[in-house]
C-alpha cells in the first residue's frame, strides 16, 4: 500500500530527526519537551508500526528506544519516557489477557516461593491492544503536560514569610515553584550564578520580574553566605535509582554547605526525571561541553601547556538530599525505590 | 535416667510417631553429606533440599502434623548447623508451606503442588548467585582496589564476572581470624589470575585509604536492611564510613531473615556461636561470637536475586512475604 510506505518513510525520517536533534547538543532542550516530543514520537510508532503481538511491539519500542538513548545518553528522559511506554504495554496486555492486577510482575521473595513456572510470554495478539496502548500513552501526555503546575501548587506548603531561599542556575520548575509561593508570600532569593554559563543571572532576572528579593552571587560565596539561608530548593537534570542526583555542575558544593550548616535540600523535580540507573563507571552521565567558557581560546599558547575541562553535571549523593518533590508529593530519598518500582518494569532497566 | 537420656528423649520426642528418631538422624546425616559432596552451594539451599526430601517421605495426613515434623526437622538441622542461612532457609520453607496449604485445602494436592514448587524454587536459587553477579560487576571500575572479607562464594562469583568482562582490578583480603578463611579466598582468588593480598584484620584501617570500594557477602539479611556476617565485618563498614568508601553487599534473597536487632547484643546467641559450642559451654560470655551486625547506615548498596536494593528497600521485600 503506498499509504503505509508513505507514512513509514516519513516515521523514520522524524526519528531520524529526533535523533540527530539530540546529537546535535546545541541550545539546551527542556527536559519537558524532550520527554514530549519522546512520547510523541513512540505513540507514532505505535500507531503506524507493523506489528501484531505485544512481544513484537516491546521489541520495536525497545530498538528504537536505544537507538534514541545511544545518541545522547545523557538525556535520561528519552530512556525513562521509552521504559513507561514499556510499562504501559506490559500493563494493557496483563489487562487484556485477563491477568488480575495482585499478582505482580515483579520479583519478591514472595513470588519466588509461589509461582508456578515460566514467566510471562506475550506471544497473543488482541486487537484492542494497539488502542489501548494509544489511549494510555495520551493519558501520560495529560500527566506531563501539569507536572510543573503540581509541583508548584506545594510550594506555599514548604516556603514561609521572611525566608531566605538559595538555589543554583536556572531551573523552570523551581522558577514555578518560587513564584506561587510568592503570590501569598515575601521571601528573599540568593540565586548562584553558576558559572561558566551563569544561568543564575537569567534566573535572576525573571524571578524580580514578580518582585521577588533577588540576590545574585558567585558560586565561591555558596558557602560564606549559607550560614543566613533557611532553605535551599534546587532543580536536577536526572534522579537516580538510589535517591543521588545528577545536577547542574555546582549543585553537590551547594549541598556539601547545605548539609554542614543543616539547612534542609529540597529538590523539584518531576517523575519522568526518575531514571532507574544506578551512578556506576559503565554509564557515562557526564557530558563535557567546549571549554570555550572556562579559558577562551583567544588566550593564545598558554592552552597548548595544559588541559582545560568544562563538565556540564554533578553527582549529590542521596545523604545531602532532605527531601523530593514531585508532581506525585513529597518523598524522602530512600523512598525512591519505590516509586522506581512503581513506575517502571525491572525486565526495562536494560535497555 | 539423666541428663543424657533426657536429652535424647527431648530428640526423639519431637518427631511424629516411631519412625521418627531415625528418620532425623538420617536427615543429619543427609545434610553433612550434601554439605560436603557440593561445597559450593550455599548452607541454606542444602537445608531447603533437605527439608524437600523430608517433605516427600513424610507420611503424615493432615497439614498440622506436617508442619510439627517440619519444625521438628528444622531445630534437629540447626543443632548442627546453628548458623543464620540454616535458619533462614528453614523459616523460608515453613512460609513456603503455609502459604501453599492456604491455596488448596485438600491434603494431597496440596503436597504435590509443594513438592512441585519446591523443585521449581530450588532451580530459581541455583540461578541466583549468576543473576547477582551480572548486577554487580559493572560496580566494579577498571584498575580498582577492593577489599573483602572472610570467604564468600558469592563474593567470589561476582569478581569471576568481573574478570570475564575483561577488568583489571587488585583485591585486599582480610585473613579473618579465628579460622583463616581469608587464606582460602585468597587462594580460590589467586586461581582467577587476580593479584591478591591477604591482610592482617587489624590492618583494615591502614588499607583503607587505599580501596576504592568495599564487597562483603552476607551470612543473613536482616529486617532493617543491615546483615550479619562473619565477625570483623562491622569494623570494615565503619572504617569505611569513616573513609567515605562504598560499602557494598551481595546476597541471595533467600538469606532474608526476620531478625530486627538493634544492637550486636540484640543477636540471638544461637547464631554467634558455633552448634557444639552452645551444647557443650559452661559461660557463654567467654567464648568468641563468630558473627556480628553491621547496621543499614553503613551500607550503601544490597546486590540481590530481586535486583540492586537500598537497605531501606530490604524491609519492604520481607513485609510482602511475611504478610
Amino acid at each position: 500500500m503506498p499509504g503505509a510506505a508513505e507514512r513509514g518513510s516519513e516515521l523514520s525520517e522524524q526519528i531520524e530527526a529526533f535523533v540527530a536533534r539530540l546529537r546535535g547538543g546545541g541550545e539546551r532542550p527542556r527536559s519537558e519537551d524532550t520527554a514530549r516530543q519522546t512520547l510523541s514520537l513512540l505513540r507514532k510508532i505505535i500507531a503506524h508500526g507493523r506489528w501484531s503481538r505485544a512481544g513484537e511491539l516491546m521489541d520495536l519500542i525497545r530498538m528504537e528506544g536505544q537507538r534514541m538513548t545511544a545518541a545522547q545518553p545523557s538525556e535520561t528522559t528519552v530512556g525513562n519516557m521509552v521504559r513507561r511506554v514499556l510499562k504501559v504495554i506490559r500493563e494493557e496486555y496483563g489487562r487484556l489477557h485477563g491477568r488480575s492486577e495482585e499478582s505482580d510482575q515483579q520479583e519478591s521473595l514472595h513470588k519466588l516461593l509461589t509461582s508456578g513456572g515460566l514467566s510471562e510470554d506475550f506471544s497473543t495478539p488482541y486487537p484492542p491492544l494497539r488502542a489501548n496502548v494509544i489511549e494510555a500513552i495520551n493519558e501520560l501526555l495529560i500527566e506531563l503536560e501539569g507536572t510543573t503546575d503540581n509541583i508548584a501548587m506545594q510550594a506555599l506548603e514548604h516556603i514561609h514569610s521572611n525566608e531566605v531561599i538559595m538555589t543554583i542556575g536556572y531551573s523552570r520548575t523551581v522558577e514555578a515553584f518560587l513564584k506561587e509561593a510568592a503570590r501569598k508570600r515575601k521571601f528573599q532569593v540568593i540565586v548562584a550564578e553558576c558559572a561558566p554559563f551563569c544561568q543564575g543571572h537569567e534566573m535572576a532576572v525573571r524571578l524580580s520580574k514578580e518582585n521577588i528579593e533577588t540576590t545574585v552571587m558567585s558560586d565561591a560565596a555558596i558557602f560564606a553566605v549559607m550560614s543566613r539561608v533557611n532553605k535551599v530548593i534546587i532543580g536536577t537534570k536526572t534522579i537516580l535509582a538510589n535517591g543521588a542526583l545528577i545536577a547542574v555542575s555546582g549543585t553537590h558544593t551547594l549541598a556539601l554547605a547545605a548539609k554542614h550548616h543543616s539547612t534542609p535540600l529540597i529538590v523539584c523535580a518531576p517523575m519522568f526525571k526518575l531514571s532507574p540507573q544506578f551512578p556506576n563507571e559503565e554509564d557515562s552521565f557526564h557530558k563535557f561541553v567546549s571549554p570555550q567558557e572556562v579559558l577562551p581560546f583567544t588566550e593564545g599558547e598558554i592552552l597548548a601547556k595544559i588541559n582545560v575541562h568544562c563538565p556540564v553535571f554533578d553527582y549529590v549523593p542521596p545523604e545531602l538530599i532532605t527531601l523530593f518533590i514531585s508532581n506525585i508529593g513529597g518523598n524522602a530519598p530512600s523512598y525512591i525505590y519505590r516509586l522506581m518500582s512503581e513506575l517502571y518494569h525491572p525486565d526495562d532497566y536494560e535497555l | 535416667m539423666g541428663a543424657g537420656s533426657g536429652r535424647r528423649a527431648a530428640r526423639g520426642s519431637a518427631g511424629p510417631g516411631l519412625t521418627a528418631p531415625r528418620c532425623l538422624a538420617d536427615l543429619i546425616e543427609t545434610f553433612r553429606a550434601q554439605l560436603r559432596d557440593d561445597p559450593d552451594v550455599a548452607s541454606a539451599v542444602v537445608a531447603i533440599r533437605v527439608l524437600l526430601g523430608f517433605l516427600k517421605q513424610d507420611r503424615g495426613e493432615t497439614i498440622q502434623g506436617l508442619r510439627s515434623s517440619l519444625l521438628a526437622a528444622i531445630d534437629t538441622l540447626s543443632r548442627v548447623d546453628s548458623s543464620v542461612a540454616v535458619s533462614s532457609g528453614g523459616e523460608l520453607f515453613l512460609r513456603f508451606i503455609s502459604l501453599t496449604s492456604l491455596e488448596y485445602s485438600d491434603y494431597s494436592k496440596c503436597k504435590e503442588i509443594m513438592i512441585e514448587r519446591g523443585e521449581i524454587f530450588l532451580r530459581k536459587v541455583s540461578l541466583s548467585r549468576n543473576k547477582i553477579a551480572k548486577l554487580c560487576h559493572p560496580f566494579i571500575r577498571d584498575g580498582a582496589q577492593i577489599l573483602t572479607h572472610a570467604y564468600s562464594r558469592v563474593v567470589l562469583r561476582v569478581l569471576e564476572a568481573a574478570v570475564e568482562s575483561k577488568k583489571r582490578f587488585s583485591v585486599y583480603v582480610t585473613e579473618s581470624q579465628p579460622d583463616q578463611a581469608g587464606q582460602k579466598m585468597a587462594k580460590a582468588l589467586r586461581k582467577l589470575n587476580i593479584p591478591v593480598t591477604v591482610i592482617l584484620d587489624a590492618a583494615v584501617g591502614y588499607i583503607m585509604e587505599k580501596v576504592d570500594l568495599v564487597l562483603v557477602g552476607a551470612e543473613g539479611v536482616v529486617e532493617s536492611g543491615g546483615i550479619i556476617n562473619k565477625i570483623g565485618t562491622n569494623q570494615i563498614a565503619v572504617c569505611a564510613k569513616a573513609q567515605n568508601k562504598p560499602f557494598y553487599v551481595v546476597a541471595e534473597s533467600f538469606k532474608f531473615v526476620r531478625l530486627f536487632p538493634l544492637n550486636q547484643q540484640d543477636v540471638p546467641d544461637k547464631f554467634k556461636y558455633k552448634a557444639d559450642t552452645l551444647k557443650t559451654s559452661q559461660n557463654l560470655t567467654e567464648e568468641h561470637p563468630w558473627i556480628d551486625y553491621t547496621s543499614p547506615s553503613l551500607i550503601t548498596l544490597l546486590f540481590t536475586d530481586l535486583g540492586v536494593l537500598t537497605p531501606s528497600a530490604v524491609s519492604d521485600e520481607l513485609i510482602k512475604l511475611y504478610l
